[in-house]
């Protein structure tokens, strides 16, 4: 007898292969050219010493030393990000609630009249599945794509920028908050409400309060990957590290290359902790 | 109880409520950077002056696809739709859902033997069982090195994004699937290792306690308990990360790898906006797609 399990196994080996094959993932193409190889030496040689000033033999008068500009592009990037991160709250904590089935399905304000039974269940069905599309549509495009669509919609904005990592992080926000609301024990709920709370009050201060450490824990880890998007976004042109990065390489001045990870690999080492530590702090 | 009592009462209730110091300041601290990153950012809300309006309408108006700006009909909607899909569309979409698949099972790979390696109950000397001679001071710092290096390597793996991964190794390997397909595993291998490690931390210990003893080796309780006890949460995580892969293998086509991205920025660059939309749309159906596949995969692995 083989069970389900060693199915999905044999299937994801196959899909595997059929992967190789199709996308001709040759293993001898694993083997780096001669310039490719070149590359690489000198990449890695400077692993372990990242570069602490310029490498350009032509410095720019006036410039900022390298140091300062590399913590000033993860400055910026810290930006983009805390501002993408609060819009994308903003958008996804009343999406994520409309989303949910904690405002209108089993009685969850005790609404009594005749009128709040029938809009309960026909709009309110109705705005539900909107809202679950929308959050859906908005998350289904990756932000680097909303970030090349805004850019030909309005040229460089940086104001753009962040709209585009706070789209689909908003839908992804809604989707995460309506399951955590939806999953979380309505005993709260409904004690308030059979002490005769306002439906405001019901979700105040009985379903919000225990979904609230799952969803503040969630926006903490997601605040990391908006650091790793904001970082991308530099790729398109915005003031972030990326964009220095690319430039770096591209000027193969690797030492730089590896100043600018490192200082990459801080800012989100420094998030992971934060988040962790917190995720712990509740589980404790 | 009389009112002023009854006042007491609850004040020290709200005094002595339990208080989470961390979480509380990690709140107000996340909630002053937010403030903090609009006040300093340059965020000018510059969306919708003349210009930038102009443009939009622009855009908007080339976003009809060109043979139907005339007036539309089914047939050409239906032609321009077809050529599309057969040009390039579909063999994209397919390529992408390839380097996702691939990726995706090279980071479980690496990710699973990483993911013993990270965890402490597994690694340290005396695992699962405390051995009746102490093992010496060094032996067990050597087991806890083991563990911490294998977690500074996951830091390592999933703190750079995809993207840069991906551009890095393009001028190494070439142009060719390999650059995204490594990136996305390299990626994933830091993500699934970590929360798999976190899985064999978190199993029941008394049946890997008694199986140690018993004289079991740490490779035959991996093997015998660790593999199908650890199965299920871990391939619930590989899904859910694979979902992810197919929105980045979308994206890293942008870098020069013939994925559905690479034709978006094509499209773009010869602002063919009608092109460029209609091929952002099937990735959005490519990423359902995954979505739902992964979804029915999961409740299999759920329900097993």
């Amino acid at each position: 007898m083989i069970g389900a399990r060693s199915w999905v196994i044999a299937a994801i080996a196959a899909a595997g292969l059929w992967a190789g094959w199709h996308a001709d993932l040759d293993p001898r193409a694993l083997v780096p050219s001669a310039g490719g190889l070149q590359v690489a030496r000198e990449f890695f040689a400077r692993a372990l010493s990242p570069a602490l000033t310029y490498e350009s033999t032509t410095a720019v008068p006036g410039a900022s030393p390298l140091l300062v500009k590399a913590l000033g592009a993860a400055h910026q990037t810290l930006l983009f990000a805390g501002a993408a991160v609060s819009l994308a709250l903003a958008i996804g904590l009343p999406l994520g609630f409309l989303s949910s089935t904690v405002w209108w399905e089993g009685d969850p304000a005790g609404g009594e009249g005749r009128l709040t039974r029938v809009l309960r269940r026909t709009l309110a069905p109705l705005v539900y599945a909107f809202a679950r599309t929308l959050a859906t549509v908005m998350r289904s495009v990756h932000e680097l794509l909303w970030a090349v669509i805004f850019l030909a919609a309005f040229g460089m904005s940086h104001l753009a920028a962040v709209v585009a990592i706070a789209v689909p992080f908003g839908g992804t926000f809604a989707k995460v908050f309506s399951e955590l609301l939806d999953e979380a024990p309505r005993d709260t709920a409904a004690a308030l409400r059979a002490a005769g709370a306002s439906p405001l009050q019901v979700v105040v201060f009985g379903v919000l309060p225990r979904a609230q450490s799952d969803m503040t824990a969630y926006a903490f880890y997601r605040f990391e990957c908006a650091l790793r998007s904001s970082a991308v976004l530099g790729f398109f042109g915005y003031p972030t590290l990326g964009y220095y990065l690319a430039a770096s390489f591209e000027n193969l001045h690797y030492g730089e290359v590896w100043t600018y990870l490192y200082v990459l690999l801080l800012l989100i080492a420094a998030a992971d902790w934060w988040s962790g530590t917190f995720r712990r702090s509740f589980a404790a | 109880m009389s009112g002023a009592e009854r006042e007491r009462e609850v004040r020290r209730l709200r005094r002595e409520r339990p208080r989470r110091r961390f979480a509380r300041f990690s709140g107000w601290a996340l909630a002053s950077l937010a403030v903090y990153c609009w006040l300093a950012g340059d965020f000018r809300l510059d969306l919708l002056d003349e210009r930038r309006l102009a443009n939009l309408r622009r855009f908007l108006g080339e976003l009809v696809p060109y043979p139907l700006r005339e007036g539309f009909d089914l047939r050409v909607a239906w032609e321009w739709t077809v050529g599309l899909l057969s040009q390039r569309g579909l063999e994209a979409a397919i390529t992408t859902l390839a380097i996702a698949v691939a990726a995706i099972c090279l980071a479980g790979l690496v990710a699973s033997g990483l993911s013993l390696a990270a965890a402490r109950n597994l690694t340290t000397p005396e695992a699962f069982l405390q051995d009746p001679v102490p093992p010496p001071r060094w032996v067990r710092g050597a087991g806890l090195g083991v563990v911490y290096a294998t977690r500074a390597l996951l830091v390592l793996l999933r703190s750079i994004p995809e993207y840069i991964w991906a551009f890095l190794l393009i001028s190494v390997i070439g142009p060719s699937a390999w650059p995204a397909v490594l990136a996305l595993a390299i990626h994933n291998a830091g993500i699934l290792g970590k929360l798999g490690g976190e899985v064999v931390e978190n199993l029941e210990t008394r049946p890997l306690s008694a199986l140690r003893a018993l004289g079991a080796t740490r490779s035959q309780i991996v093997v015998t308990a660790i593999f199908p006890m650890a199965l299920s949460r871990f391939l619930l995580f590989f899904f859910y990360r694979w979902e992810t892969c197919v929105r980045e293998a979308t994206v890293l086509g942008m870098l020069g790898i013939v994925s559905l991205g690479y034709w978006i920025q094509d499209a773009r660059a010869r602002t063919q906006y009608d092109t460029m939309i209609f091929l952002v749309a099937l990735g959005v159906a490519l990423v359902l797609v995954g979505d739902l596949l992964s979804a029915v995969a999961r409740r299999v692995v759920r329900d097993a």
